[in-house]
């Protein structure tokens, strides 16, 4: 049995977000193939592209090298975290008109949820609330700026909804017309499922969503996922809500790739020092402590010790919780001890996260309740004149390649 | 590599002050050489910060070229920040 309730959800999609924001800041960079990479070199990865560049066979994580031999026009720029933000922050404006149930899902979706909202709001029609959205991105934001709205009765389908036309679109699912849409996709075009995932529908006969849809919850439960997930999935497909939950933040961290091929270690660990203050901040930021610190490099091949190069990571959980830059980067700097050197790429993690307990840090002593205090002036200072206007002096210098990067996942720390 | 031009280059500029999308509209400004840029279109307005001073970036065009204008509104002046490559219409 299917949904058969109103459609009530909403997913918005900025299409290209970077892309096409760079194309509204820069009139005439529209209608031209744009990459946005997060350095400007030619071995740089491309983060996102315009419609025009994806046209043209430019796909994201290729390149820019390979990118413009297979686009000779391309215009790469580095990416500017500051414009998208602002326009992250106006997307979230509009949709908060609308109601109060609005859920940012990452710095270019965003999620509103109708069916909380008054009687008077529900009864209109969401397409045309959809339309007035576009086009208040358009007037408020700029001319150039597009989005894909999809409606239907779940978050997921919803999502579903908004890939259908891209760009520029706006589509409902219903139970009316469930069916022939999933007749269009593949299953690797459902949010959810990737390339493991499809092989285990596969394995056990289904491979299109339309076979999705018809497998049994004993199936899906049983066979597919072995658990309650399978159940999940029979009802989501279905349009039943059951996405609509907060995640706590568990985990909280920061990776760099270095600049330098073969960096020497002594600059590599400045660079991890300023990755931890980083990691730090964000931990305070959420009002949480956190008990481990896990560090992971990506490492070139190393001669003469047999290491082929690839990923490494270690951890450590400590028995007191802590917060402060300095607790994260000694800990953190005795993991990197242990990398296997040359480098390419490194990231520090704080997990564990929880709410503090001064009860406890009572209990370790003066030394912890004088370090909590500092952090917090140095927060302070920080918060009102600027980022990094007070820092370790070890990391002097790091902050002209260590740039702020865009966050690709939650937003909590916009 | 995109053929951007970084500069700080002190510039005059006028600007409108209205309701409306950006709020604060330049409408020409003159370069330190006397070389004077009639804007066309205002891309996007967005405000960032400098250690405590909010600081409004400007991305406009004058239909030949982009710039980049900062307008620092603790001291109240004006930077061309950038421009970018000049392409020949098609």
């Amino acid at each position: 049995m299917l949904n058969d309730a109103k459609p009530l959800i909403m997913h918005i999609d900025l299409n290209s977000c970077f892309a096409t924001v760079e194309q509204q800041a820069r009139p005439m960079l529209r209608g031209r193939p744009v990459a946005i990479v997060n350095r400007r070199t030619e071995h740089t990865m491309i983060v996102t592209a315009s419609y025009e560049a994806k046209a043209m066979g430019v796909k994201l994580g290729m390149s820019l090298k390979d990118a413009k031999k297979i686009c000779p026009e391309l215009v790469g720029l580095e990416s500017d975290p500051a414009k998208y933000k602002f326009v992250y922050h106006q997307l979230m404006r509009i949709m908060n008109d609308y109601s109060a149930h609005v859920r940012m899902k990452s710095i270019d979706e965003g999620v509103i949820d109708f069916s909380e909202a008054t009687a008077a709001v529900q009864a209109r029609d969401l397409s045309k609330v959809g339309e007035e959205i576009k086009q208040r991105l358009r007037d408020e934001v700029g001319v150039a700026m597009r989005c894909n709205v999809g409606i239907a009765t779940n978050r997921f389908l919803a999502k579903t909804a908004a890939g259908l036309n891209k760009p520029d679109g706006l589509d409902v699912i219903t139970h009316h017309n469930l069916r022939e849409v999933f007749s269009w996709l593949e299953l690797t075009d459902l949010t959810g499922i990737a390339g493991r995932m499809e092989h285990r529908l596969n394995s056990v006969g289904i491979f299109t969503p339309l076979e999705f849809l018809d497998a049994s919850e004993a199936v899906l439960r049983g066979q597919v996922y072995k658990s309650i997930d399978g159940t999940a999935w029979y009802k989501r497909l279905r349009g039943f809500e059951v996405d609509k939950r907060d995640f706590p933040l568990r985990s909280s961290g920061r990776q760099y790739v270095l600049e330098e091929y073969k960096m020497p270690p002594e600059k590599v660990v400045k660079r991890l020092h300023h990755l931890c203050e980083e990691v730090g901040w964000k931990v305070r930021s959420q009002g949480m402590v956190a008990r481990g610190v896990r560090v992971h490099a990506r490492s070139y091949k190393h001669e003469g010790s047999g290491w082929r190069g690839g990923y490494w990571q270690s951890r450590h959980m400590a028995s007191v919780p802590f917060s402060s830059n300095m607790a994260i980067y000694e800990i953190a700097r005795q993991l990197l001890d242990k990398a296997p050197y040359p480098l390419k790429e490194i990231g520090v993690t704080c997990y564990e996260l929880s709410e503090p307990d001064d009860h406890q840090l009572l209990l370790f002593g003066d030394d912890l309740v004088r370090e909590q205090a500092i952090t917090g002036v140095i927060d302070s200072v920080n918060t009102r004149y600027g980022r990094r206007v007070m820092h370790s002096a070890d990391t002097l210098g790091t902050e002209d390649s260590v740039k702020e990067k865009i966050p690709f996942g939650s937003t909590r720390y916009m | 590599m995109n053929d951007e031009i970084f500069l700080n280059e002190a510039i005059e500029v006028v600007a409108v002050f209205r309701p409306g999308r950006t709020m604060c509209e330049p409408v020409k400004f003159r370069r330190a050489n006397g070389r004077e840029v009639v804007i066309r279109e205002i891309g996007l307005r967005h405000p960032t910060t400098q250690g405590n001073r909010m600081v409004h970036m400007f991305d406009v065009s004058d239909g030949e070229a982009d710039y980049r204008l900062e307008f620092d509104a603790e001291r109240l002046t004006w930077r061309l920040c950038m421009e970018g490559d000049r392409y020949e219409m098609a």
